[in-house]
């Protein structure tokens, strides 16, 4: 059977991934209309997992700790995207996992930064790199921009009915370089995604996270205000940029970790740049939040 | 059919007759080890020859295109299922050759009634850790040979003799670099491109001068080009594959 490059389809040939109308019912039962939020946009299942809520979901009677929470950003700088996470995950007030990678490459030059449940969100991330690599194998050609944006897209729509049970809500900062781009341009592009599955590009940065109410304005601010804009900075700057942020996060954000200093253990952060994906070694963040702190 | 045993050898032998007929001017391939990884050379007149099938393993065919595209997507979509409901750590080339392809050629070719593939099957798995690197040749008949120096695949078994003899006394002990195993390789193709026109010529001599190559070379690249597939170890993404440029191609080939 030709699949004509798409992964999902050959996972539901190969009997591995059940179609959309094989859902439990039971699981997938949401009423759409009652309890909507102020402005009636977003249905109040979806907004309370956003909200992150400090005690387990009960389900069918049984309460469910999922760790979940976190802030990651990302922004255009010279040469291309930095892109960043905090390592926290909680379930409720526990602190579960003190060195959760949120920052995940796809491809050789894309990257996916999530929040919300990691399960879902790292079966998410894993779908969409087979996906890529899967397209590219099977049709001799890497998928367009829109094409992976797409992707996405239908991995977040189809994530739906868990969401709107409040345990498995995804949203999640895509962030790419073109390298078709002239190397004298900056081929960098962040991609927003709401929890329908829904994409807007972000032009200068994007947050996203319990923790990144803190530090939209902020960002807003830098890039509008700022001595320098964000996408005039180099390499050094946007990083001590970005360990601000997330330490502002960490500051009003319980469910956002800093920098623990004793245990060396720093956030994720990665660039991505005509060259293609680096991730930043603790020795230059450590060197750099010298200089940030 | 089957009823009749000499009948059921005659049909069978006439579809050896038939499909090696039908392979004897295929272009050759051939798979080498360099010092970073492995490659797999041929010359082609546009469609592309050589594949990328999972982080460290590649393909190439002589053979009809309809049935190299169907197995080439057969072996694929096995891996990349494979991949995805374990690891890509699962997905090797033995499991591949053994329990997917090489029945798959054997039942098609064995089945009289119905059509056989028309193909020679090269595959290279770069070692990992201990693991050391397999090229695997496959027959249409299902027939595997695995080797750990180099392989090839030619229209006939006698091209593929002598372009493996001519390998065995020009291949070096130690691993050398790209350029050198690039033009090794070409040269390899070329033993194996005259011996094909020379067959075609129904003239049985197997000795290749280095002037017959070099002219062979000149002459099939004026119509042809180099195709290059390589896996890379020293790479730090996953994917090791990657297809060369023509650019590269000639830097490599002049150096």
């Amino acid at each position: 059977m030709n699949h004509k490059g798409d992964f999902l389809s050959l996972l539901r040939h190969a009997d591995i991934l059940i179609d959309d109308t094989e859902v439990d019912s039971e699981m997938s039962e949401v009423n759409l209309t009652t309890e909507r939020d102020l402005f009636g946009a977003t249905p109040k299942p979806i907004r309370d997992a956003l909200r992150l809520t400090s005690k387990g979901k009960t389900i069918n009677g049984t309460t469910l700790e999922i760790p979940e929470a976190t802030t990651v950003v990302a922004m255009r700088y010279q040469n291309g995207i930095i892109i960043a996470g905090d390592r926290r995950a909680t379930a409720g007030t526990a602190v579960v996992h003190d060195r959760a990678e949120k920052v995940l490459p796809i491809d050789s030059h894309s990257v996916l930064a999530i929040s919300g449940a990691p399960a879902t969100a790292y079966e998410i991330a894993r779908v969409l790199k087979h996906s890529f690599q899967y397209f590219r194998r099977s049709q001799l050609q890497e998928l367009s921009v829109e094409g992976k944006l797409r992707t996405l897209s239908r991995l977040i729509r189809d994530n739906l009915p868990l969401a709107m049970q409040g345990i498995g809500a995804v949203i999640p900062i895509f962030a790419l370089y073109s390298p078709q781009t002239d190397e004298s341009e900056n081929g960098g592009k962040i991609y927003f995604y709401d929890a329908l599955g829904a994409h807007f590009e972000n032009v200068d940065f994007a947050t996203t996270g319990s923790g990144s109410i803190w530090i939209r304005g902020v960002l807003r601010y830098l890039d509008r205000w700022g001595d320098t804009r964000l996408e005039d900075m180099d390499q050094r700057m946007a990083t001590i940029t970005i360990l601000r942020l997330l330490d502002t996060a960490s500051e009003y954000d319980a469910a956002t970790s800093g920098y623990n200093a004793k245990a060396e253990i720093f956030p994720t952060v990665k660039t991505i740049t005509h060259q293609g994906i680096d991730t930043l070694s603790g020795d230059f963040l450590k060197d750099c939040y010298v200089e940030a702190t | 059919m089957r009823d009749l045993p000499y009948r059921w050898i005659e049909a069978i032998q006439d579809r050896r007759d038939y499909i090696e007929d039908q392979l004897r001017l295929g272009s050759p391939v051939v798979g080498l080890p360099y010092e970073k990884g492995s490659l797999l050379l041929t010359v082609t007149k546009g469609a592309q020859k050589i594949f990328e099938v999972h982080d460290r393993i590649a393909l190439s065919a002589i053979g009809h295109p309809a049935d190299i595209e169907r197995l080439r997507m057969l072996v694929t979509d096995t891996a990349s299922v494979q991949a995805f409901q374990s690891a890509t750590e699962d997905v090797n080339l033995h499991r591949l050759t053994h329990y997917v392809l090489a029945h798959t050629f054997k039942q098609a070719f064995e089945a009289i009634v119905g059509e056989a593939y028309i193909i020679k099957m090269l595959l290279v798995e770069i070692g990992n850790g201990d693991a050391k690197t397999q090229f695997t040749h496959i027959n249409y008949d299902g027939n595997v040979n695995v080797h750990h120096e180099s392989a090839v695949i030619g229209g006939t078994s006698e091209i593929e003799n002598a372009m493996q003899n001519y390998l065995t006394n020009e291949q070096s002990d130690t691993e050398t670099d790209l350029a050198t195993t690039i033009q090794l390789a070409l040269k390899t193709w070329a033993v194996g491109r005259v011996l094909s026109q020379r067959f075609e010529e129904a003239e049985d001599d197997t000795d290749v001068t280095e002037e017959q190559i070099d002219e062979i070379i000149k002459s099939e690249l004026d119509e042809g080009e180099i195709e290059v597939g390589i896996l890379d170890d020293s790479l730090s993404a996953d994917t090791k594959f990657r297809i060369l440029s023509q650019d590269e191609i000639q830097d490599l080939t002049n150096k």
